[in-house]
């Protein structure tokens, strides 16, 4: 076993135990918290796929700023173990069913798809992920809609100074 | 390209105005001619005058159709800016910035109406439906529109999530942000296309029914709708929708056609379609608020514009171009008199006609048309629509199905016309003025000059 391959092994084992604690957390606090670590073991993934840029930006955007959105959410809502609101049954049945038949569609989408069964991601070579390459094709080919994109953020922008300012 | 840039460009320079000039008045002004020039600059570009030569690496693709389509949402744009500019500058304190934003969704309607790779579909639904989610909030005191625009925020975020997982799965497996996806071997399902590809087309379809109020989709819009300023539920419901469904048109075009052989969509847009009419005509017959009755029209209105989905042919591109004109251009004026009235349920219109006849006059046009009469242009718009499907040969029963909503349609449309003239009461408007009333009178001429001549519109589509 060579060096990638148990970190590999060690990422994924704990970016799915961290997943599965963030469905049994009981305190939401503990959920964001281990929801901050499957980030950053999925960012070590991209790491091992040589795509240094997308790991940093992984840890900048979602672990970073998304995380700690999420915490203010919960820490304004007061949400905790006694706040918890009872579900009804037939919620949670149907919440199982729906969320079943998704898992079933993707499971048989991914085993039915030739594309991805016996082919092996590139590690540790492979320079799709080099921000160099990125900012080349980011301002060739993709240059048209990241230009129009600073409309999207404008029209954001205008809108918050619409909402937020006091008349 | 012109209009993409030209319209980015006014918003800016409105922006600019907002804090330059202090007569608010002059605003509109300003906004209506910076409109007629888009519309100069667009069909300039139509005939191959274009003021700026971009290599876009195949991200967009302009055709006549796309053209002219953008022709016709910058015409009803600035027919709505004529007729309700007075009305937005009383929405608000913000008034520059609210024509900054809908020179911003005219950005989006445009690179819709153009677009030939998925990510300039996002960017384009995205442009159009931020601006939208500020404008129907721009009420800031009034409780029920501060709950539309969160409404409308949070469901419309939900189903752009819906979107990019949509396209991260087509893009899976094809492999290629381009609509027309080259399928190479290790990508192919059923010899077509890939699984992935396919569970990605029914995100977008979900995503796009949503933006275009489809039913089961539609629960947004009666309460986005009714809580929005009355002024920018015109907006949203006309042109926005429109082009929504142009950009509709061209995704089934192209992936949902090419994957046909695996799944049969035009079975999917046939229950889309007949959902979106029985909601839509059902539900609207039991409203007692004018406003609340458009939105649920509205739902209607989208059903039939669906037909165009199921036949793909030359007629439905046709049609959807008159659908788009006529629906635009009678709605714009139905919310054109509706902000003028000070009571907007039923009762509220009870002998309109003593008092504004010239108001009531226009209004039952507009309604004729929505209704689908002939002589008024949605009877072409219908009747192209229903046309369209008869000449695929399939699909012959939900031509009737058509013709029967739209039998009860007329109903709620008659309801209003018959309050207007036949029933006695003393409705209370605001002052109109005259230019308004010439304003409404030469908008319901076009519209029945569009229902006798509807080549009017289609001819552009070809010379």
């Amino acid at each position: 076993m060579s060096t990638s391959e148990i970190l590999f092994w060690f990422l994924s084992v704990l970016a799915l135990f961290s997943a599965i604690m963030v469905l049994v957390s009981k305190n939401p606090v503990h959920s964001v918290l281990w929801l901050i670590v499957v980030f950053f073991a999925i960012s070590g993934h991209y790491l091992l796929l040589n795509a240094q840029f997308l790991a940093i930006v992984n840890i900048i955007v979602y672990a970073g700023a998304i995380m700690v959105l999420f915490l203010f959410v919960i820490m304004l809502m007061n949400l905790n173990k006694g706040t918890e609101p009872q579900k009804n049954i037939w919620m949670i049945f149907s919440g199982v069913i729906s969320g079943g038949l998704l898992l079933w569609i993707f499971i048989s989408a991914s085993i039915s798809a030739g594309d991805i069964v016996g082919k092996n991601a590139l590690l540790k070579d492979g320079d799709i992920g080099l921000i160099q390459n990125l900012g080349k094709v980011l301002f060739s080919e993709y240059a048209l809609p990241f230009e129009i994109s600073s409309v999207l953020f404008l029209s954001a922008m205008v809108g918050a100074v619409v909402i937020g300012k006091k008349n | 390209m012109n209009a993409i840039i030209l319209s980015a460009a006014f918003g800016v320079m409105m922006m600019l105005c907002s804090f330059l000039l202090k007569n608010k008045g002059s605003l509109r002004h300003i906004a209506s001619i910076a409109l007629l020039i888009l519309l100069v600059a667009n069909i300039a570009d139509t005939y191959g005058h274009t003021m700026f030569l971009i290599n876009t690496h195949g991200m967009l693709l302009f055709n006549r159709f796309g053209m002219l389509f953008n022709s016709i949402a910058i015409g009803s744009t600035f027919v709505y800016v004529l007729l309700t500019g007075k009305e937005i500058e009383k929405t608000g304190t913000y008034v520059a910035e609210y024509f900054v934003l809908i020179f911003f969704v005219l950005c989006g309607v445009t690179l819709l109406s153009s677009y030939n790779n998925l990510l300039t579909l996002f960017l384009g639904i995205e442009i159009m439906s931020i601006p939208l989610y500020i404008l129907t909030g721009s009420d800031k005191r009034n409780m029920k529109s501060n709950e539309a625009a969160l409404k409308y925020f949070l469901m419309g975020a939900f189903s752009t999530g819906l979107m990019l997982m949509g396209i991260a799965l087509t893009y899976g497996g094809t492999g290629t942000f381009n609509m027309e996806a080259v399928r190479t071997f290790p990508n192919i399902y059923k010899g077509l296309a890939s699984f992935l590809e396919i569970l990605g087309l029914l995100f977008l379809l979900v995503s796009m029914a949503f933006k275009v109020s489809a039913a089961p989709f539609h629960f947004w819009t009666p309460d986005v709708y009714d809580g929005a300023p009355s002024v920018f539920t015109s907006f949203m419901a006309t042109i926005v929708k429109a082009a929504g469904f142009i950009a509709f048109i061209k995704l089934c075009a192209v992936r949902m056609n090419e994957t046909s052989g695996v799944v049969n969509w035009q079975m999917i847009y046939a229950i889309l379609i007949v959902a979106t009419l029985l909601v839509g005509n059902i539900t609207a017959v039991f409203q007692q608020s004018v406003k609340r009755m458009l939105a649920y029209s509205s739902i209607a209105q989208a059903g039939f514009m669906l037909f165009s989905l199921i036949s793909l042919n030359d007629l439905a591109y046709e049609g959807i171009l008159l659908y788009a004109a006529a629906y635009s251009l009678a709605t714009i004026g139905i919310f054109a008199i509706l902000v003028k009235m000070k009571d907007i349920s039923l009762e509220g219109y009870n002998g309109l006609a003593k008092t504004q006849p010239a108001l009531a006059a226009t209004n039952m046009v507009f309604l004729l048309s929505l209704s689908g009469i002939p002589l008024t242009a949605g009877f072409f718009a219908k009747y192209y629509m229903l046309a369209a499907v008869l000449k695929t040969g399939t699909y012959t029963w939900l031509v009737i199905v058509g013709v029967l909503f739209a039998a009860v349609s007329v109903y709620y449309y008659f309801r209003v016309i018959q309050a207007m003239y036949f029933k006695e009461g003393n409705p209370q408007t605001e002052v109109i003025t005259p230019s308004f009333k010439y304003g409404v009178i030469a908008l319901a001429a076009l519209i029945i000059l569009l229902g006798i001549f509807p080549n009017l519109i289609l001819n552009w589509l070809y010379f």
